[in-house]
C-alpha cells in the first residue's frame, strides 16, 4: 500500500462533506441548511419519510442540481456546485431510483459505458483497433467481465437491457457504476421493488463492494432492516432538514426520528 | 385481362428482352440510391445522437457546396478550399451547439425541430448574402473528380456508366464504412450511442453532452459537404438542391431513423425502386411516377412496420 | 486410447499416462470471465501434482477421507485426483445441501479435510463446525468475501499449490516419491465414497473401488465408441455418481475433454458454444427445453407456427426411422432434409445439441412424446438405467434398438435377472464394495454371490427383450380390490404433460387411486398470459378453476390410456388436487436428484390425503417450509379437490379382469 498523496483521503477521514446546503425549486424548498459528511470507507445511509429531500440531496452531490446556498467539499476540494460529468470525472458514480440505463444496449455495453472516462488512447488508434488501443480495450473488457462475474449476471451478458426484469436491471446499473471504479458510490433506493431473495443478494453485493474494493457508499433506503444491517452511520432528513445523524442504533432511538416517521401522535 | 398482363408480365419480359436497359436502370437507381443514402445519413447521425430531426440538413448540403465553390471562385486553390470548408462546418457545429442546442437542452423535441427550421432559413439567407443567389458549377475538375463516361458494349447491348457516378459510389461507400467503424469501435462512437439512448445515463457516466453534440453536428456537416459535392457535380449547385433533402424522408422511414445501415439499405431500395418503377411501370401510369413512388413505399412501411427495416423495435416492459 | 492397459488401474495413473501419451490435447476447459480457458493433459497433471504435494505437506495421508463441495470446476476435479494420488479417498457432497445434511455425511465419513468452492460453502461448514471435530482444514477456491475470515483452518487452493511447488523445487526426490506413492495405489483400493440421496431413510455411503469405476467406464466408452475427440459439458452435481463417471472416470479412460460452464444459468449457451458431442441429462432438462420452445412457438406469428407444426409432423413420421437407418421413401427424405434446414437444425442449435452424437437420459421415465420428439428431430436420445451401487451402468439401449418405454439391454459385463417377487437384480464388475460403516444395509442389498437388489420392480418386454421398470419394488402396492397400484407408473404418465411438473399418486391400501399435482409454472404461466388469466403467485395460479379444468383434461386422457392396459385399468385416478406449493428438496419432499420422497410427502400432506378419501371437496392445509437461507416459515392454503369419471374399460379386457380378480 502506498502512502496517500497530498489530496488523497485516508481511511476514516471525511471524503465528502456538504455544508449548509439549501436547494429550492420555484417556491418549494427541497433542502434547508443541510450539513453532514461521509467518511472514506464507510457505508452511509440517508433515510427519511417520502419527500424529505433525499434524492435531491444526492442530485446535489452528483451535480444534477445546483444548490442556491452552501458548499460541497469532495476529496479536499471545495466547490459551490459541480456539473455531472465533472462529478463523474472526480470519482462519483450514481444509480437512480427509476433506473437510467441505456435500454437499447446490451448488459455488456452498458457496463462498458461505465469505463468511458477511463478510456484514454487516441481516437485514431481506436479506429484501427491496434497496439495500445487494443490492449486498453482488452483490459477494459477484462474489468467489465470481473464485474459481471461479481454480480452473477453472466447469463444476460448479451441481452438487451430493456428486456430484463427490474431486479436484474438494477444489478446492471450497479455494475455500470462499479465500472467507473468510483471513490464514492451513490445508490438511490437500490432495493426498491425487490423481493426478499433479491434484497439479500443486493445487500451482499453492496457489502462486498465496500469490503473488497474499499468503495465509500452513500445509499438512500426505505427498508429499515437493510439500513440497520448495512450502514455504519445514518443521516435522517425530514422536510428538507437534517434531524438526526449518527450510528444506526443512535438514530433508531432518536425521538425526532420516531416522530417524523410515525407522526405527531406518538 | 390486358391490364394485369401489363402490370405483372410485360415489364419482366422487357427486362429479360433488353438486359442492357435493365442494367442501365439498375445502375442509375443504385447511384441515386447511394446519394439518397448519404443525405439520410446526415439525418440519422444527428437524430441518433441528439434526438433532433434536423430540418436544416438539406440546406447544410447546399451551404457546404456553396462555401466550397465560393471560396474557389475567390482564388483559393481547390484542396485548400476543401479544407477550409471542413473548418467552416466545424465552426458551424460549434455555433449550433452553443447557440441552439445548449439553451434549448431541456425543451421538447418539437421545439428543437422548430429551431432547426430557424437554422434552415438562417442558412438560406446567409448563404444568399455571401454567395449570391445564382446557381454555380461544382469544381469537379479541380478536385480531381473524373468526368466523362465509361461505356460497356456486351453482346446484348450497351450500358453507360458516368465516371463521376462511379466515383460517387466509391466515395460514399468509404464514408459509410468509416462512420460505421467509428460508431462501433471508438470511445467517442460508444459515447454517441450512449447519448442517443439516455441523456441522464450518459451524464452520470461522465460523458459531456456538449462535446458529443459538436462532434455529431460536425460529422453531419462533413457528410453534407460530401453530398453537396457529389450532387453538385452531377447537376449544379443551387438552392433548389435542398429539395433533395425531402427525398430523404422515405429513406428514413424505410430504414429507421436511428440506423446507419438502415439509411444505406433504405436509400438503395428507394433509389433502385424509383428508377425501375419509372422505367418499366411508369408508361402505364402516364410517366412521372418517380416523384411520388418513394412516398407510396414509405406509406406502406408506416402501416406495417413503422420502425423501419432496421429501427429498434420498441419493447416496453410493463 | 489408453483404456485397455491393465496396469493403469487407478485414476492418477491414467492421468499420468495421458499426460505423456497425448499431453498437448485439451483435458479440461472452464469459461471464466467470458472466455474459455483450456488446460491440456500435461498442464492438468502439473496442477494436480502441485496440489497433491501441497495436500501431503498440510497433512493428508493415505486412507484419510476428504470432501469436495462445489459446482463443476476444474480445480475440484483435480483436487479429487490429487487426493487419490496420495491414497486418500474423496467424499464429494452436493453443493446445494443444507448444512445439516452436509454435517451428517461428513461426520459419518469421518472427513478430515475439505476442498470447497466459495464463501457459501465455507459458511455452511463453519455453521456445523462443532459437529465435525475431526475436520481440520478447509481449502477454498474462490477467495471473494473470505478476506476477513479467521484463517487458522482456512487456506486457499493457490496457497496449497504454492506449498507443493515450493517443495518440488527445493526437494529433488519429491517428485519421484510422489510418483512412487501414486503407483502404490491399486485397482482394488477404495477410490471414492458417494453418498446416495436416500429416497427412504438416511443417505448411505456407497464405496467404489478404482476397478469398479474404471472397468465400467471402459465398457461404456467401448459401447458408445467414445474416444479422445469427444466434448462433454459437466453441469450435473459433482457428488452424483453420473457426473463422477461421465466427467471424470470416462474422461480419463477415453482421453476426452470436459468443459465446465460459467454458471448454472449459462449452461445452455455454453453447451452451444462448445458444441458438445455427447450429452447426458435427466428427462426434466429435455422437458424444459421443449417447454420453452413450445412456449416461444405459441407466441410466434401464424406463418412460423404453421411451418413449425408441419415439419414437426414430418419429423414424427419419419425422423426416428431415418435415425435408425431404416429404409425411407425418397420424398420423405427430401421433406426431412428441408425440415432439418428450417426447423430441426436451428432447434438443435438453440438447445446446444447440434453436434451431439449420443444423448442419454436416465433417472426416471421419459414421456413417449418427448422421446419421439427429440429422436424425430435427429437427436440420438437413448435411455440407460443405473445406480450408484453399480458405478452407473446396469442397462443401456444400443443404437438401433431404442424404444421409449424400456431402459435397454444389460450393459457390457453386466448380468441381469428378475427375482420371483419381480425385483430386478444385477451383477457386474462395477458393483460396489459395500456401504461405508453399514454392514447390515450392505447385507440387505448385496447378496453373498455378488448380486445387487435394485429395489425396483421390472420385467423383460416380450417384444424386444429389453428391461422395463415399473416402479420401486416397495412402492408397488395394491388397492383394496386387489388391483396393482404402481404409483410411479401413474405419476410418469401424468408428468408427460408439459403442464404437470410433478405428480404424487396415492392409493396403496385404499379403494381407489388419487393424485396430487404440481403445475409447471413456465408452461401454465404462459398459458395464463395468453388466456388473460391473472395471478399474483404460484399459489393463486394453482388454485384457479380454469387451471383445474385443464389438468382434469390431462388426467382424463391418462385414465383413458390406463383403461387400455388390463393390469392398470382399475387404478384409474378418481380424485385429484393441485398443490399450493411446488415440491422442494429443501423441504425434504424431493431428493437432491428430484426424486419423490413419497412416504414423507404423504405424511406432510396427510390432511389432504384424508380429504381424498372422506369425500371432501376441499381441505385446509398448513405446511412448514424452509427458505433458501435456512429459516423456516409456514404456508397455509385451502385446496380444492375434484372428482373424475373413470374411463370405461373396453369390454374384452374387463372380462379378463373378472377372471384375474
Amino acid at each position: 500500500m502506498r502512502a496517500p498523496a497530498a489530496n488523497e483521503t485516508a481511511l476514516g477521514e471525511s471524503l465528502l462533506a456538504v455544508e449548509d446546503v439549501s436547494l429550492s425549486f420555484g417556491g418549494v424548498r427541497a433542502l434547508t441548511g443541510v450539513s453532514f459528511d461521509i467518511r472514506k470507507g464507510e457505508i452511509r445511509a440517508i433515510i427519511g419519510p417520502n419527500g424529505a429531500g433525499k434524492t435531491s440531496m444526492l442530485n446535489v452531490v452528483n451535480g444534477f442540481y445546483q444548490p442556491q446556498a452552501g458548499r460541497i467539499s469532495f476529496k479536499g476540494m471545495v466547490r459551490k456546485s459541480m456539473r455531472p460529468y465533472a462529478a463523474a470525472q472526480g470519482g462519483i458514480a450514481r444509480t437512480f431510483q427509476n433506473l437510467a440505463l441505456f435500454r437499447g444496449m446490451t448488459t455488456l455495453d452498458n457496463i462498458l459505458a461505465g469505463r468511458t472516462l477511463k478510456m484514454h488512447r487516441g481516437f485514431f488508434w481506436q479506429l484501427l483497433r491496434y497496439g495500445p488501443a487494443l490492449r486498453e480495450e482488452v483490459e477494459h473488457r477484462r474489468r467489465v467481465e470481473e464485474i459481471i462475474d461479481f454480480l452473477e449476471i453472466a447469463a444476460i451478458r448479451k441481452v438487451q437491457v430493456g428486456r430484463l426484469p427490474y431486479g436484474l436491471q438494477k444489478r446492471v446499473e450497479l455494475g455500470r457504476a462499479l465500472a467507473m471504479e468510483p471513490d464514492l458510490l451513490l445508490l438511490d433506493e437500490p432495493m426498491a421493488g425487490m423481493n426478499l431473495e433479491e434484497k439479500e443478494d443486493m445487500s451482499r453485493f453492496i457489502i462486498d463492494v465496500n469490503q473488497q474494493y474499499g468503495t465509500t457508499i452513500a445509499l438512500i433506503e426505505h427498508d429499515m432492516g437493510v439500513v440497520m444491517d448495512l450502514s455504519d452511520r445514518v443521516v435522517v432528513l425530514d422536510y428538507g432538514r437534517k434531524i438526526a445523524d449518527g450510528t444506526p442504533d443512535e438514530v433508531k432511538r432518536d425521538k425526532d426520528v420516531i416522530r417524523a416517521y410515525l407522526g405527531e401522535t406518538h | 385481362m390486358h391490364i394485369l398482363y401489363l402490370i405483372f408480365v410485360d415489364p419482366f419480359m422487357q427486362m429479360v428482352h433488353s438486359p442492357d436497359l435493365l442494367m442501365q436502370t439498375l445502375w442509375d437507381g443504385l447511384v441515386g440510391g447511394v446519394l439518397y443514402a448519404l443525405i439520410a445519413l446526415g439525418f440519422v447521425l444527428i437524430f441518433k445522437a441528439s434526438g433532433v430531426f434536423n430540418f436544416a440538413q438539406g440546406i447544410m448540403v447546399v451551404f457546404a457546396a456553396l462555401t466550397l465553390v465560393g471560396l474557389h471562385e475567390h482564388g483559393v486553390p481547390a484542396f485548400v478550399a476543401l479544407g477550409l470548408t471542413v473548418l467552416v462546418m466545424l465552426v458551424l457545429a460549434f455555433a449550433v451547439e452553443r447557440l441552439m442546442l445548449r439553451p434549448l437542452v431541456n425543451q421538447s423535441e418539437i421545439i428543437l425541430f422548430m429551431a432547426t427550421f430557424g437554422l434552415t432559413y438562417f442558412l438560406v439567407g446567409f448563404g444568399q448574402l455571401v454567395f449570391g443567389g445564382s446557381p454555380k458549377v461544382m469544381i469537379t475538375q479541380d478536385l480531381y473528380l473524373p468526368s466523362g463516361a465509361l461505356e460497356w458494349k456486351g453482346n446484348f447491348g450497351f450500358v453507360s456508366f458516368q465516371k463521376i457516378d462511379i466515383a460517387a459510389v466509391i466515395i460514399a461507400s468509404i464514408m459509410v464504412a468509416v462512420l460505421a467503424v467509428f460508431f462501433q469501435r471508438t470511445r467517442i462512437g460508444r459515447a454517441l450511442r450512449a447519448v442517443a439512448d439516455s441523456h441522464q445515463a450518459a451524464l452520470s457516466v461522465g460523458i459531456s453532452l456538449e462535446q458529443i453534440w459538436v462532434i455529431v453536428w460536425f460529422a453531419a456537416g462533413v457528410v453534407a459537404l460530401t453530398t453537396g459535392i457529389m450532387w453538385g457535380a452531377r447537376s449544379e449547385v443551387s438552392f433548389s438542391l435542398q429539395i433533395i433533402a425531402l427525398k430523404a424522408l422515405p429513406v428514413l422511414i424505410l430504414g429507421g431513423f436511428t440506423s446507419i445501415p438502415g439509411a444505406i439499405v433504405g436509400g438503395l431500395i428507394i433509389g433502385i425502386g424509383e428508377k425501375l418503377g419509372e422505367f418499366y411501370w411508369g408508361p402505364l401510369l402516364g410517366g412521372g411516377i418517380e416523384n411520388w413512388l418513394a412516398y407510396v413505399i414509405a406509406l406502406g412501411f408506416l402501416v406495417f412496420r413503422p420502425q423501419g427495416l432496421f429501427g429498434e423495435k420498441i419493447i416496453e416492459r410493463i | 486410447m489408453p483404456s485397455l492397459d491393465p496396469s493403469l488401474d487407478t485414476l492418477p495413473k491414467l492421468l499420468s499416462h495421458n499426460a505423456s501419451a497425448f499431453g498437448s490435447r485439451p483435458a479440461m476447459r472452464h469459461k471464466d470471465l467470458g472466455i474459455w480457458q483450456t488446460w491440456t493433459w500435461a498442464q492438468a497433471l502439473d496442477e494436480v501434482r502441485a496440489f497433491s504435494i501441497g495436500l501431503a505437506e498440510i497433512g493428508l495421508k493415505r486412507g484419510d477421507k476428504f470432501t469436495i463441495i462445489g459446482s463443476n470446476r476444474p480445480r475440484l476435479y483435480w483436487a479429487m485426483c490429487a487426493g487419490q494420488a496420495l491414497g486418500a479417498i474423496p467424499v464429494p457432497v452436493y453443493a446445494d445441501a443444507v448444512a445439516e445434511e452436509m454435517a451428517f455425511v461428513l461426520a459419518h465419513a469421518e472427513v478430515t479435510l475439505a476442498v470447497v468452492e466459495d464463501q457459501e460453502q465455507v459458511d455452511k461448514l463453519i455453521a456445523v463446525a462443532e459437529q465435525l471435530p475431526q475436520l481440520s482444514q478447509v481449502i477454498y477456491d474462490e477467495s471473494r468475501g473470505l478476506k476477513n475470515y479467521n484463517h487458522a483452518r482456512l487456506i486457499s487452493f493457490e496457497d496449497v499449490q504454492a506449498i507443493g511447488r515450493k517443495k518440488l523445487a527445493s526437494d529433488a526426490d519429491c517428485r519421484q516419491r510422489w510418483e512412487a506413492g501414486m503407483r502404490e495405489g491399486k485397482g482394488k483400493d477404495l477410490s471414492v465414497i458417494l453418498y446416495t440421496s436416500g429416497t427412504t431413510g438416511r443417505s448411505k455411503g456407497v464405496m467404489l473401488t478404482y476397478e469398479n469405476t474404471i472397468i465400467s467406464a471402459r465398457n461404456a466408452n467401448a459401447f458408445d465408441r467414445l474416444d479422445e475427440r469427444e466434448e462433454v459439458i459437466a453441469y450435473l452435481p459433482l457428488a452424483w455418481v453420473g457426473d463422477y463417471v461421465f466427467s471424470y472416470v470416462q474422461a480419463f479412460t477415453a482421453g476426452y475433454c470436459v468443459n465446465c460452464p460459467e454458471a448454472q444459468d449459462t449452461v445452455v449457451q455454453d453447451r452451444r458454444e462448445i458444441g458438445t458431442t455427447y450429452a447426458f441429462a435427466p428427462p426434466r432438462v429435455y422437458e424444459n427445453l421443449l417447454t420453452i420452445t413450445m412456449v416461444r412457438m405459441a407466441d410466434a406469428g401464424p406463418f412460423k407456427r404453421k411451418v413449425f407444426d408441419f415439419f414437426i409432423r414430418v419429423a414424427r413420421r419419419w425422423g426416428e426411422k431415418i435415425l435408425d437407418r431404416e429404409r425411407v421413401p425418397l420424398h420423405a427424405r427430401l421433406l426431412y432434409a428441408l425440415g432439418d434446414f428450417f426447423v430441426y437444425g436451428p432447434l438443435k442449435n438453440q438447445f446446444g445439441l447440434s453436434r451431439v452424437r449420443i444423448g442419454y437420459t436416465a433417472g426416471e421415465a421419459i414421456g413417449p412424446e418427448l422421446f419421439r420428439f427429440y429422436r424425430g428431430i435427429g437427436l440420438n436420445l437413448k435411455q440407460l438405467y443405473g445406480q450408484t451401487e453399480a458405478s452407473v451402468y446396469v442397462t443401456a439401449q444400443p443404437d438401433g434398438q431404442i424404444y421409449c418405454d424400456t431402459v435397454g439391454t444389460a450393459s457390457p459385463e453386466v448380468e441381469l435377472k428378475i427375482s420371483d417377487s419381480g425385483e430386478v437384480l444385477y451383477r457386474s464388475p462395477g458393483v460396489f464394495a459395500g456401504y461405508y460403516k453399514d454392514p447390515e444395509k450392505t447385507a440387505e442389498v448385496l447378496t453373498a454371490d455378488g448380486w445387487v437388489h435394485t429395489g425396483d420392480a421390472g420385467f423383460f418386454d416380450p417384444k424386444n427383450g429389453q428391461l422395463k421398470i415399473i416402479d420401486r419394488a416397495n412402492d408397488v402396492g395394491r388397492l383394496t380390490d386387489g388391483t396393482v397400484f404402481a404409483p410411479k407408473y401413474l405419476e410418469n404418465k401424468l408428468k408427460f404433460f408439459p403442464n404437470i411438473r410433478e405428480a404424487v399418486a396415492v392409493g396403496a391400501g385404499r379403494e381407489f387411486a388419487c393424485a396430487m399435482i404440481n403445475i409447471d409454472l413456465t408452461a401454465v404461466g404462459s398459458w395464463a398470459e395468453r388466456n388473460n388469466v391473472v395471478y399474483a403467485s404460484y399459489q393463486e395460479l394453482a388454485a384457479n378453476p380454469r387451471v383445474y379444468d385443464m389438468i382434469a383434461q390431462h388426467i382424463d386422457e391418462t385414465n383413458r390410456s390406463l383403461a387400455e392396459e388390463a393390469v392398470m385399468a382399475g387404478a384409474q385416478i378418481r380424485r385429484f388436487l393441485i398443490l399450493h406449493k411446488e415440491l422442494d428438496p429443501d423441504d425434504g419432499e424431493l431428493t437432491r436428484t428430484q426424486k419423490l420422497r413419497r412416504g414423507h410427502i404423504i405424511d406432510r400432506y396427510s390432511p389432504l390425503v384424508e380429504a381424498f378419501y372422506n369425500g371432501s371437496t376441499d381441505a385446509q392445509i398448513t405446511t412448514q417450509v424452509t427458505f433458501e437461507d435456512g429459516h423456516k416459515g409456514a404456508i397455509a392454503a385451502r385446496v380444492t379437490i375434484r372428482d373424475l369419471k373413470p374411463a370405461p374399460v373396453p369390454a374384452a379386457k374387463s372380462a379378463k379382469m373378472e377372471r384375474a380378480a
